[in-house]
């Protein structure tokens, strides 16, 4: 069946898709927020996109990516967010294999070789 | 006198030139007998390196008894066969499959021009603490390396990640629910703090395993993530040795790779051992499965005295458990005993069962978690013990994962009473390209932080051009019993028989947690020595603490030792107020003064 992609915007958007396709592999990768014309706050998010994009064939079958944009700057730089405080991000960009320990953060996500471990491993 | 057959001298010259001609024109010159079937192994050898060799069969040469004469002379050896590589005498059958597992017979074969470069400059076996440090330290030294983790499911079935026994089945695991049992004490003292709620409060088993293994596996990630960003190969694979430098590796799929490497280090720690009675295996469980146990082990019998069955059997305890520990003999074998006695003690105290000189014979089952029956015979007299437990856990020693790794294969010696590795101060066994470190040596402490500074120095000391060797010497440690005990340096016992009893002088004393007056904890328990050196301006030589924090107490004091610590130095320190630590710094009674040490007030 190969995957297929989610975009969402902000957590309860996000708790809501991933609980929707329980019992399949979730990857999530969390970005800031875009403007009008494209472009995230974040420029390490802007870095780690296209690396992701390059290598999600690499996820099993049956697997769901979820794109979450997670806010503005200022809502993300709120240490009580609900990002931080209920799945404990630290950083922009993650990317995330659901309901595991295993992700990677910020410069992580620039490396093609990490990403595929994580899309590959178990 | 003439050897039958001949009736006129031998020409000794002609034959001392005929044979080194023969050695110096020949790659392999093997001097043979066509009926020694040693002659036919040394050739056999040679065979399944597809080296050509040269064989003069002495019984059916004329002057063949001449020759081996000359050869006795030559080479002070008088049999055959008599084996010569590229000029350099390597000697009978023995020796040159010596040679061939050590690798000096591929030296020697020399002309290497043929000879294959090796897959990797260094391939280590086990990912555990040592591996783990020594591959990330070869890796930054420019080499290319790879690590083998594999790890054998338990009898019940219990596998992990990458990371080794600390990480997934030891000292972490171990450390957090140690932490657990504390904060159960914590919620009992808080009330006398003046915290104030109704509801009681209970454990949740299971709430606490997944936490801790939510960690655990964060941290195998870690990791998975730090070996690929250094460039190390990580293969989740068995890894054995089929021949000198080449190992065969299968993973869980039972597929099959080989690779070679011009150095290993075998890094594969250690598992449980079983009782070795009926039932074991089936119905009893160890520490690899108890920290993941998915459900709550319930009455727990823990079989064993060592600090793993100490450590675990206090945790339980504290998270509100019916524990016995069934010892058969003494307790933590190899610490100081006045100290493990006291140890046990307050264990005892706080509701711990002890049954001592007992060993478990037999066990019946039912459930999960079962009902486990377990008999138990005294070990000095014919009584019998007979109890019925939810869960047995057997903590009675460690054995080192060498049997079944090839290591025979290459010539690798092993200690057989142990099957630990021993190696010489530079970690590198009786196979010159093969090393060892962690658990598996002979003779050296388990420890994590030393199977990561072997790793790390060995790295630096074969790539790095470094020297510098692992020093053993006081290295400190800590029990992580609900009462800590932490330790640095000799124990008494060692130090008496080292030193000699007139030459110590020992200071020792009991404290009261400052923490632990309010809730109206145990007094005189918690308890400090140290031994000092009489001949050697009162040097300290063994520090032990039994008391809260007991780790981070001794961290410090085990760098002071380092520096050479005296009994004077530590009266030179002020100590900080209030704490536990400050007590080493106001010593003042001596165990040979026989002064009482209870404590009455601040």
């Amino acid at each position: 069946m190969g995957w297929e992609e989610k975009q969402v915007r902000g957590y309860p958007e996000f708790v809501q898709t991933a609980q929707r396709y329980h019992g399949r592999p979730i990857f999530a990768l969390f970005c800031g927020d875009k403007d009008a014309a494209g472009r995230s706050w974040c420029p390490d998010c802007v870095t780690a996109e296209p690396v992701v994009r390059k290598e999600l064939h690499n996820m099993p079958d049956e697997s769901v990516f979820i794109y979450c944009l997670v806010g503005d700057r200022t809502y993300w730089k709120d240490p009580n967010n609900e990002f931080r405080k209920n799945l404990k991000l630290t950083g922009v960009p993650t990317l995330l294999k659901y309901g595991t320990p295993q992700k990677l953060v910020e410069e992580e996500c620039f490396k093609a070789e990490l990403v595929r471990m994580l899309f590959t491993e178990d | 006198m003439p050897p039958p057959g001949q009736t006129q001298l031998p020409d000794w010259d002609g034959l001392k030139l005929r044979v080194r001609t023969l050695i110096a024109s020949h790659r392999v010159m093997i001097f043979s007998k066509s009926y020694c079937p040693y002659c036919n192994k040394v050739k056999e050898l040679f065979r399944s390196m597809h080296v050509e060799y040269y064989a003069l069969e002495l019984d059916v040469t004329p002057d063949g008894p001449s020759i081996q004469q000359v050869l006795a002379e030559l080479t002070n050896q008088r049999t055959v066969p008599n084996v010569f590589v590229n000029g350099t005498h390597v000697g009978g059958c023995d020796s040159t499959y010596q040679a061939y597992q050590d690798g000096s017979l591929q030296k020697l074969l020399g002309d290497n021009k043929d000879a294959e470069p090796y897959d990797y400059d260094l391939i280590i076996i086990g990912g555990g603490s040592g591996g783990l440090a020594c591959s990330k330290e070869a890796a930054a030294l420019g080499k290319k390396v790879m690590v083998l983790d594999y790890v054998v499911p338990t009898p019940l079935g219990t596998s992990w990640g990458l990371g080794g026994t600390c990480v997934n089945v030891g000292c972490i695991p171990k450390k957090l629910m140690h932490q657990a049992a504390l904060l159960g004490q914590a919620l009992q003292d808080s009330r006398k703090y003046g915290w104030q709620y109704e509801e009681q409060v209970k454990h949740n088993w299971g709430v606490m395993v997944e936490a801790v293994q939510n960690y655990i596996g964060s941290l195998n990630w870690g990791y998975r993530v730090s070996l690929r960003e250094k460039s190390v190969t990580y293969l989740n694979s068995y890894g054995e040795f089929i021949e000198p430098h080449k190992i065969k590796a299968t993973n869980r799929k039972g597929q099959v790779t080989y690779h070679t490497a011009e150095t290993f280090v075998l890094a594969t720690g250690e598992r449980p051992r079983y009782l070795g009675i009926p039932g074991d295996k089936e119905y009893c469980i160890t520490s690899d499965d108890l920290f993941s146990l998915p459900y709550c082990p319930g009455k727990t019998l823990v079989v064993g005295a060592s600090y793993v069955a100490l450590e675990c059997a206090g945790f339980l305890a504290g998270l509100g458990l019916d524990v016995t520990v069934m010892v058969r003999s003494i307790l933590l074998r190899g610490f100081d005993q006045e100290m493990a006695e006291r140890v046990g003690a307050h264990m005892e105290t706080h509701g711990v069962k002890f049954i001592r000189k007992f060993v478990p014979v037999e066990q019946l089952e039912e459930g999960m978690p079962g009902r486990l029956k377990v008999i138990a015979k005294s070990t000095e007299g014919q009584e019998i013990f007979e109890e019925e437990y939810n869960t047995v856990l057997i903590a009675v020693g460690r054995d080192a994962c060498t049997r079944n790794i090839g290591l025979e294969t290459i010539g690798v010696k092993i200690n057989e009473k142990n099957g630990k590795v021993p190696v010489n101060d530079e970690e590198q066994t009786n196979v010159p390209y093969v090393y060892a470190i962690g658990d598996i040596l002979d003779g050296k402490l388990e420890l994590t932080p030393v199977a990561i500074q072997a790793g790390k120095l060995l790295a630096r000391r074969l790539y790095g051009g470094s020297s510098t060797k692992c020093d053993y010497i006081n290295v400190p440690t800590t029990v992580f019993t609900p009462l800590e005990y932490g330790s640095c340096g000799l124990a008494e016992e060692r130090a008496i028989e080292e030193y000699g009893k007139q030459n110590l002088e020992v200071y020792h004393s009991l404290f009261w947690p400052l923490e632990w007056t309010v809730p109206g904890r145990d007094n005189n328990t918690c308890y400090a020595k140290i031994i000092c050196s009489k001949q050697d301006n009162n040097r300290v030589i063994g520090f032990h603490v039994l008391g809260p924090n007991a780790g981070e107490i001794t961290q410090g004091f085990a760098a002071a030792i380092k520096c050479g610590l005296t009994k004077e130095l530590l009266d030179e320190t002020i100590g900080i107020h209030p704490t536990c630590g400050e007590v080493f710094t106001t010593m003042d009674i001596t165990k040979s003064s026989g002064q009482d040490i209870s404590q009455r007030g601040c």
